[in-house]
């Protein structure tokens, strides 16, 4: 047929890229683990390292400290959503909640790490507020409260969802039947959030087992998996085989998790119909659950409430004058600003060859008839990056792209963030496009188009809101990616984040918060830039809807 | 006896329901018949217990029922979609309220309706493995277990097709008329609403158009509204079943 001939030309092409920055990299790396570089395949780095004290002991207490703060995470991140759904705190603190709760997700998590240093070590901030030092925050402590900080918007955002989709009448249902409260709560939203309790849990998990920022910061003794990989790769004596081993290591949690999600899919409750009603007056259970939610949001913003001060005091903790002084340096200091420039270039290049590539994949595998195989190749691919952290992905790049015209440019670190985020962007738009009327590309047909008129002139118009919502994606994580990064970005090619990891060397504290501020207001312009401009043509096309349909009932 | 007085509801200074005064007998079945928006379902909610109304008196058998919240009025309800927990099969459905109150229904009672309703071949299905008409069987079999005082039914038929209707309004009749039961209909449609009650409710507005038996109705429409959306949307179908049928009537009156 003719129209599949477009499709399958952006087919090969998407292969084409992922064959080049997924596949060989990867096999690259599981190459490297046997022969470590050199000639001779062995089992020795495997050996080496699995044997190592340190890296068992590493692996242990990655395994524990991401299981608390997992499970943590999804206690908060459900008490946050549930007084959004089930109380009647008020829409404008609803509001605040859900803001707020998302807000650490436009911020690099190694800059948590020094929030948290500045906040509750020995001169912290809240140290001093509170007169003495809290809790330890080097290892243990210090990685949890990064952790759940990192995480809570995911979770949130995943619970709060689908909470959303939960009928609510089934609460009238069972009042009626006579249940008692708590039985309606364990019928009504226990048992329907299970699978996605269970998806937040296993999310999270993955999430602080394979971030580098946080360990980076306030890791202190407690060694975790990503800091052993960082070390044997960048360390005093880098040892690459032992790199891959610790890397394919790594990998394992993530094809678990990845893997156990893909199960608990099918156990989703599903509803046909979302019926909103009037929730049930409960004054305990709106002020319990109003002064949680403060509490969790008081606990994640104080975390970052360093931030906004310490840039803009003298010399902190011994001189406490406020000044603009360290501001005005960063953006005199053309090899800082430069930096920050790098960054905004990168996300913006990112976000816009990715939001292509994701759509050109979607329109494959939601909008067209080439055969079925074709499109599980293209699913399976969106899978195989979600399971791949993104420290692996750079250090697959290193192994691979040392000595080529790639290395330390732009394009490899922009490619890299591309393959990395890719997976939730592709399932937003096929979701999307899926949506879609399954007969718009006939009748355009039919109309004379031709295939990519059709897209021009129809497809696109209508996935544009989902185009814009999958670039804001694109550029937010850009931003704020540190793991993936960290072994592929030259001196010359620098991001804010690679530029922080830096200055924690020259404890220049000032400079990170004010890069990290920088980082927060380009995120949160970006994000409610795309926003406005996502609602605006949602607007457009309803209100085309309306006119139309009007003129009809003229006629 | 269900008796509201001066009912009124409104949500954020828009009234939905002005000054509903009604009466409605025992073992009665009634229709709430009205365009979409008209304020039927807020009058349905109102009944049941999950909306407070903004004034007036709701009495139940001589008793004000008006504060007294959902779950101790005893009434029950239908959803249009069924709500039935895709989590639990049919039988557990139907029997989901005997965990609370073993009391409520007797074995053979729940036996008796699951044989009224012809439900005894599907009680180990899932809910997702159910036709539209098999759902609203279990439905209204798991709130008969309940033995609700007074039976709502949410558009009941609007979500099924031709002959499956006919055989679930005769479900609902057969069961009304068993149980001596108080049922209380929502629907948008004329022909359901008045070949299944004995009396009719038109809603517009927010206004009680008319109250009456189906033939009252038909025969005395008592304004402008029942006249032209009612009756109107009644006659144009009655027409086209004559027009099918031409040819057969006119053989028949041949015959005769």
């Amino acid at each position: 047929m003719r129209k599949n001939r477009e499709i399958k030309v952006i087919f090969a092409l998407v292969a084409v890229f992922f064959a080049g920055f997924l596949a060989v990299p990867m096999i690259s790396v599981l190459v490297q683990s046997f022969t470590g570089g050199t000639e001779g395949v062995s089992l020795s780095h495997y050996v080496e390292v699995l044997t190592g004290r340190g890296f068992l002991k590493a692996l242990g207490n990655s395994i524990l400290i991401s299981v608390c703060s997992a499970l943590l995470t999804t206690v908060l991140a459900f008490v946050l959503a549930y007084t959004i759904h089930y109380t009647n705190v008020g829409g404008r603190y609803k509001w605040l909640i859900s803001k707020a709760a998302i807000l650490p997700m436009l911020l690099p998590t190694i800059t948590y790490g020094f929030a948290i240093i500045y906040s509750f070590g020995k001169q912290g901030l809240l140290t001093r507020l509170f007169g003495r030092q809290l809790f330890d925050i080097y290892g243990f402590n210090g990685l949890l409260l990064g952790y759940v900080v990192y995480t809570l918007p995911i979770a949130f955002t995943l619970i709060n969802n689908a909470m959303g989709y939960i009928d609510k009448r089934f609460m009238v249902v069972s009042r009626l039947m006579g249940d008692s409260p708590v039985q309606t709560f364990r019928m009504t939203i226990l048992i329907p959030l299970l699978g996605t309790l269970a998806t937040a849990f296993i999310q999270t998990f993955f999430l602080c087992f394979t971030d580098f920022g946080i360990p980076a910061s306030v890791g202190g003794q407690y060694e975790v998996v990503a800091s052993v990989l960082y070390e044997e790769m960048l360390g005093s004596v880098p040892n690459f085989g032992n790199g891959a081993v610790v890397a394919l290591v790594m990998i394992i949690p993530s094809v678990v998790s990845i893997t156990v999600l893909h199960i608990l899919e099918k156990y989703n409750v599903r509803y046909n119909k979302i019926s909103p009603i009037e929730l049930r007056k409960g004054v305990k259970r709106d002020v319990l659950f109003g002064v949680l939610s403060g509490v969790i949001m008081a606990g994640t913003l104080c975390v970052f409430l360093v931030m906004f001060v310490v840039p803009f005091i003298d010399e902190w903790p011994y001189r406490m004058d406020f000044t603009l002084e360290h501001v005005r340096a960063v953006f005199e200091d053309s090899q800082l600003y430069g930096v920050y420039i790098n960054s905004v270039m990168v996300a913006v290049a990112t976000a816009l060859a990715g939001t292509l590539l994701s759509y050109g994949a979607a329109l494959v595998t939601a909008r067209s008839t080439v055969s079925g195989k074709l499109k599980k190749a293209l699913d399976s691919i969106a899978l195989v990056t979600n399971t791949i952290p993104g420290m692996v992905i750079g250090l697959a790049y290193l192994f691979v792209f040392t000595g080529t015209p790639l290395q330390n440019t732009f394009p490899i670190i922009i490619i890299c963030n591309i393959v990395h985020f890719y997976s939730t962007p592709y399932l937003m738009m096929k979701n999307s496009l899926s949506k879609m009327n399954a007969s718009w590309e006939t009748t355009a047909m039919l109309m004379g188009d031709n295939w990519l008129k059709t897209i021009v002139r129809v497809v696109t118009p209508n996935a544009l809101s989902t185009l814009l919502e999958v670039f804001s994606y694109y550029f937010v994580n850009a931003m704020v990616t540190v793991s993936a990064v960290i072994f592929i970005a030259g001196a010359r090619t620098m991001v804010i984040t690679t530029k922080i990891q830096e200055l924690q060397y020259f404890n220049e504290f000032n400079e990170i918060f004010v890069l990290s501020l920088l980082i927060l207001f380009t995120n949160l312009i970006a994000r409610a830039v795309f926003r406005k401009l996502a609602q605006a043509s949602r607007n457009r096309q309803n209100t085309a809807k309306i006119y139309r349909f009007s003129a009809k009932k003229a006629a | 006896m269900l008796e509201l007085k001066n009912v009124k509801k409104s949500y954020d200074g828009t009234p939905v329901l002005t000054d509903i005064s009604l009466n409605i007998g025992d073992g009665e079945i009634v229709s709430i018949l009205g365009p979409s928006g008209c304020g039927k379902t807020t009058l349905l909610n109102l009944i049941l217990g999950i909306v407070d109304s903004d004034g007036g008196e709701i009495i139940f058998n001589g008793e004000d029922i008006t504060d007294v919240p959902m779950e101790k009025r005893g009434f029950n309800i239908v959803f249009q979609d069924y709500a039935l927990f895709p989590n639990l099969n049919v039988y557990q459905n139907i029997t989901y309220g005997l965990r609370n109150n073993p009391q409520i229904s007797s074995k053979e009672e729940v036996e008796d309706l699951i044989h009224l309703l012809g439900l005894e071949e599907h009680l180990n299905k899932r809910i997702g493995q159910l036709s539209g008409g098999q759902k609203q069987r279990v439905a209204l079999a798991r709130t008969m277990v309940m033995k609700p005082k007074i039976l709502l039914l949410d558009e009941p038929l609007s979500a099924l097709d031709g002959v499956i209707k006919e055989s679930i309004k005769d479900r609902i009749k057969t069961i009304a008329r068993e149980y001596n039961l108080t049922t209380i209909i929502v629907t948008h449609d004329p022909e359901e609403a008045l070949t299944l009650s004995d009396r009719v409710m038109i809603i517009n507005e927010g206004e009680i158009a008319q109250f009456g038996k189906p033939e009252e109705i038909i025969g005395r429409p008592e304004n402008g509204f029942v006249k032209k959306f009612i009756l109107n949307q009644l006659e144009i179908k009655k027409n086209n079943i004559y027009t099918l049928f031409a040819g057969q009537l006119d053989g028949q009156a041949q015959v005769c």
